[in-house]
């Protein structure tokens, strides 16, 4: 009797998310035969891989809700574009093989042209193969790690496509550590007037990444770097390293990682030790969010730790027209946007204006507009109006917006405050 | 091994039990001269580090050898256990109210003790409701049912966590006041001073209960053999529960230290404190209560000495090889299982 009612009610959820699903998909197969000049339009998909849950949400969601606002208020016509969410937090941390394994679901779903993810560098290094066998577009808000898509460290990027060497499959907004970490040496002696900085990572890509180039370029300036150090990202006991670290003296701190390896606890015993008049920096990992974000960096590190704290955004924050942005986000989430709202938004208008500009020529077949927007966006020679601003990609796939935003901790807002930003094409560190 | 004629409650005051004690004086020295001479100043202080981490890795790896003492389970849900302590204590603070550090000392004081007293008495009680179901009913199963059981319970904790409490880290009130006390020569902060006595206080206590109460000696005399010792009129089923309560309560005592001292706690948390809690066990001889102590500070050290030196990155291979070389040259560990005195 229990289990007959159980089953009803699964009935009738499954009813209803039939219907849900009905009115947005299932008549794929015969829209996309009747093609974009008759009268039903085609559904198509826009794959979010983002990570959504556990401490890795305060990174995912907003962001994942910038793509869900520029779906609602931009239209192509001919076209019906729904979500595929992907998540690929495992236990709430971002987990790159989660990454590859929804990369291979969207590519799998012939409706999906295009993705917007993922966030995370090391997790885009596990999806760019994926993506680029399938040929399907990935468009990342987030990824700041430089050798997704150059040269880097000496390994070509061309590793990470071994299916088809010459045909990109990714393309970001956000531009790469080799500049957020120049902008966070900026910080630290510009600024912060530091002259001695002790250098960590959480050993991961972006991490390890951000902070040699924060350390070669600190040095540059003229600024000595007292210690290098590597930290496991699963340490929760820092007490050594901040013990060891007031032996170097150091002006700045400068830690490059995500917030869960550990990042807010690094500077929270770094409080617990008195030592939160030292300023400290890091890249967009930690820029995650107020105080009142649950498990951000702000809130981790505490009201103590928080103080003299810098972080930067691999994206403007001086977009043209943030009033508007900012009010429909307000509107249909009730929430301020986050760092890479205003980023998934934009992927989202590359992808849509990108399938507007294909879809006269590429028909109907699905495969066929799946390539189509990928040779689309490839191509360097086009151009998006988007609501970061006027942009192209390079061959690489890299954006020709080289703009660094500047965070420092508020106390009164308890929040990031935005500084100021630098255009590094136009205002070159060296 | 104990020789079978000797009083079991006599057995702690053998000559091996100074060897012992010399021989940790001397490697805690010697501890601290190879940490200060690479930590520049605050040789002390990482000393302090050491032990306080140490000490915590201590409370988790005595529930591990306990169990792993009674009933040869490897209990692999430990960790988690230790991770859903640190819960119960957020819930506990945070539901009273606090927020921050209480400078009355007689309200710190009581609400310490209430702390810990709920928190270690709840995850006892957990850990006795995890032998009832998950592994009494295997007692007699091959040895390799109660271990995949245990990891399911592992999942089971996390996973419990996970959904119903939260999903992501969780800050927990530091009550005890970030202070400096300065003893003679010592400058130790208060949090840490508390971890370290504790400690060693709890640790002193399931010494003595075991050595030299009844109860104590039904443990150990399960420990030894388990139908003998049911044959002397020892109930098993409340011993081995009584030895799940103690070991899980001790767990529960690491978490809501690990709430004072670091501040947050995550449902993932259970896993790297439960392998190197494990290590700590194995390392000082499983089954064997003071070298699961012993075990859980030389991982503090070595996490420390790693750090110290700049190797920090290094500091989890450093432990493991660690343990692979005295496996290696001592298959049972650093102070063996001493059989008579495992419980």
């Amino acid at each position: 009797m229990k289990y007959a009612r159980v089953g009803a009610s699964l009935a009738v959820i499954a009813v209803v998310a039939s219907a849900c699903s009905g009115s947005t998909a299932s008549p794929a197969a015969s829209a996309a035969a009747s093609g974009a000049a008759g009268g039903a339009a085609i559904n198509v998909k826009v794959g979010i891989e983002l990570p959504m849950s556990g401490g890795e949400a305060p990174n995912g969601v907003p962001t994942a809700n910038g793509v869900a606002l520029a779906i609602d208020q931009v239209k192509v016509p001919g076209f019906n574009v729904t979500i595929s969410q992907q998540d690929d937090a495992v236990n709430g941390v971002h987990n790159p093989q989660q990454g590859a394994k929804n990369m291979q679901t969207l590519a799998n779903d012939p409706t999906v042209l295009f993705v917007v993810g993922p966030f995370n560098s090391n997790v885009g290094q596990a999806e760019i193969p994926v993506g680029n066998a399938a040929g399907l577009m990935q468009c990342s808000p987030a990824n700041t790690y430089p050798g997704l898509t150059k040269e880097w460290g000496g390994v070509s990027p061309t590793t990470l496509r071994p299916t088809h060497p010459d045909k990109i499959a990714y393309v970001r907004v956000a531009t790469t550590d080799d500049l957020q970490g120049a902008a966070g040496a900026d910080i630290a002696f510009n600024i912060a007037k530091a002259k001695t900085a002790y250098v960590a990572d959480d050993t991961q890509t972006y991490g390890k990444g951000l902070a040699d180039v924060f350390a070669t370029d600190f040095a540059k300036l003229g600024g000595t770097v007292a210690k290098r150090d590597s930290i496991p990202g699963s340490t929760t006991d820092f007490t050594s390293y901040v013990t060891a670290l007031k032996s170097f003296n150091p002006d700045y701190v400068y830690y490059g990682g995500v917030t869960t390896s550990g990042i807010g606890l690094f500077r929270k015993q770094m409080a617990q030790q008195g030592l939160q008049t030292i300023p400290f920096g890091g890249g967009d990992g930690i820029s995650d969010g107020s105080a009142a974000t649950k498990s951000s960096f702000l809130q981790i590190a505490g009201p103590a730790g928080d103080q003299n704290t810098y972080s930067t955004v691999a994206a403007t924050h001086d977009i043209p027209n943030p009033g508007a942005l900012q009010a429909a986000y307000k509107a249909k989430f009730g929430t301020d946007p986050g760092a890479y709202s205003a980023a998934g938004y934009a992927c989202t208008q590359v992808f849509l204006q990108a399938l507007q500009a294909v879809a006269a020529s590429a028909g109907s077949d699905l495969a066929t507009l799946r390539e189509a927007v990928r040779a689309y966006v490839a191509d360097p020679s086009h151009s998006y109006d988007t609501v970061l601003g006027k942009f192209s990609f390079d061959a690489n796939g890299d954006t020709t917006q080289h703009i660094i935003s500047y965070y420092g901790y508020d106390a009164t807002t308890q929040d990031w405050k935005f500084l100021q930003q630098r255009d590094f094409t136009a205002k070159p560190l060296f | 091994m104990t020789p079978a004629t000797a009083p079991l409650g006599r057995v702690r005051l053998s000559a091996g039990r100074w060897n012992v004690a010399v021989g940790t004086i001397a490697a805690l020295v010697a501890a601290y001269v190879i940490i200060d001479l690479g930590a520049g100043g605050e040789g002390q202080a990482q000393f302090i580090n050491a032990l306080t981490i140490g000490a915590i890795y201590a409370l988790i790896a005595l529930g591990y050898t306990m169990v792993y003492g009674i009933i040869e389970l490897i209990n692999f849900a430990h960790g988690d256990v230790f991770m859903v302590g640190s819960f119960v204590s957020w819930w506990l603070l945070t539901t009273l109210g606090f927020n921050g550090a209480i400078t009355d000392p007689l309200l710190l004081g009581v609400v310490l003790a209430v702390g810990f007293v709920f928190s270690m008495g709840v995850m006892g009680i957990v850990g006795m409701v995890i032998e009832r179901f998950a592994y009494r009913p295997l007692r007699s199963a091959p040895r390799l049912a109660p271990l995949i059981t245990a990891i399911g319970v592992s999942f089971i904790l996390q996973n419990l966590v996970q959904v119903g409490v939260s999903n992501s880290i969780v800050t927990t009130p530091q009550i005890i006041p970030n202070t400096t006390l300065h003893i003679g020569p010592i400058s130790i902060s208060a949090i840490n001073l508390f971890i370290i006595v504790l400690a060693v206080v709890l640790m002193a206590a399931l010494q003595l209960f075991i050595g030299r109460t009844r109860l104590g000696r039904a443990m150990r005399s399960t420990a030894i053999d388990r139908d003998a010792a049911q044959l002397m009129g020892v109930d098993i089923n409340t011993t081995i529960a009584l030895t799940f309560f103690i070991g899980s309560g001790l767990a529960g005592a690491a978490g809501v230290v690990q709430g004072l001292y670091f501040g947050v706690s995550v449902f993932t948390l259970g896993f790297y404190a439960g392998l190197f809690a494990f290590t700590a066990a194995v390392l000082g001889g499983i089954g064997n209560t003071t070298g699961a102590a012993l075990g859980g500070f030389i991982i503090g050290f070595i996490q420390v000495i790693a750090a110290v030196y700049g190797y920090g990155v290094w500091s989890e291979v450093v432990v493991f090889t660690a343990l692979v070389l005295v496996l290696v040259f001592r298959p049972t560990g650093i102070l063996g299982q001493q059989l008579g005195e495992r419980a």
